[in-house]
């Protein structure tokens, strides 16, 4: 019996080690892809409103501004962020400019959504000429 | 410490401390990526972090120049104001140009323009040439012209 049992412990000790190594190796993978996509509780977290405002002026800056998807998805959350500092009479004016520049659309403006905005307003022109002009216009 | 002890810090505690700070790296290069979106990668100079903090707002005063109403130009101009920065005075300035434009009282619009006089002596000296230069900027009526104010013989703002 003690024959068998000699090599029988060799073996598994290597693969043990291999075993253990390998358990890590997956465990810092798994740990570092959830802390990259933000899953709970390993999220961005809140956006405080001075950092949404810098990088939500940062774009508004950019004539055409260029950014990977990932990019105008958090850029939606800032929007929201900024939007609530503001008081509601000109929240609109806000959305407008947002709806103009196609903030919450990837750059690309979202002109019937303007319209409907712009309308709502009562401003003088809500012609799609206008607001191409205006979307030229609304930067800092 | 026991052998269930040990293979327990082996195989479950050992794996999730080395997890949990994978995940905390993830996080920050994460973050750091998110960070440097739209060609943000550096931090801003605080003068320039002020400028972009107040972007959405002068964008939004921009366009309501352009197109807006004038109680809208008012309102935005008016709220724009009150949160400018004491040193920004070309943009207090001009905020003060294009309330006064849309103005349609000649005693408000004197004392709007006088106003702008106290912000900046040297653009009083040129005030209807500063005007004219807002009105070339606004695509809609009222503002879009030299208000009367301005017209030949009328009183001009005395210089403070």
């Amino acid at each position: 019996m003690e024959g068998q049992a000699a090599p029988a412990r060799s073996v598994p000790r290597s693969s043990r080690l291999a075993a253990v190594i390998a358990s890590y190796a997956v465990a810092a993978a798994l740990g570092y892809l959830v802390g990259v996509k933000g899953v709970p509780p390993f999220g961005a977290g809140p956006t405080s409103p001075r950092r949404a405002a810098l990088r939500v002026g940062r774009v508004l800056g950019q004539a055409e501004p260029q950014g990977p998807p990932e990019a105008w998805e958090a850029l939606k959350s800032d929007v929201a962020v900024v939007r609530e500092d503001w008081p509601p009479a000109l929240g609109k004016v806000f959305d407008l400019v947002v709806a103009a520049r196609g903030l919450r659309n990837g750059g690309k403006a979202d002109w019937a959504e303007a319209q409907q905005l712009c309308r709502a307003l009562k401003w003088p022109r809500c012609d799609q000429a206008a607001l191409e002009d205006l979307r030229a216009r609304s930067r800092p | 410490m026991t052998g269930a002890a040990l293979r327990a810090v082996k195989w479950v505690v050992g794996p999730l401390v080395v997890a949990a700070l994978a995940a905390r790296l993830g996080q920050l290069r994460g973050e750091a990526a998110r960070a440097g979106y739209f060609g943000g990668a550096s931090a801003p100079a605080p003068a320039d972090d002020d400028a972009l903090r107040a972007a959405p707002l002068r964008a939004a005063g921009n366009a309501t120049w352009a197109l807006g109403s004038a109680d809208s130009v008012k309102e935005i101009a008016k709220w724009e104001l009150d949160r400018l920065a004491e040193a920004d005075v070309d943009r207090r300035v001009q905020l003060l140009l294009r309330f006064g434009i849309v103005d349609t009282n000649p005693d408000g619009q004197a004392a709007i323009f006088g106003q702008v006089c106290v912000a900046d002596p040297k653009v009083c000296d040129h005030l209807k040439d500063a005007a004219e230069r807002e009105t070339r900027t606004r695509l809609v009526s009222p503002g879009n012209h030299l208000p009367l104010f301005f017209l030949a013989g009328h009183p001009h703002v005395p210089s403070l």
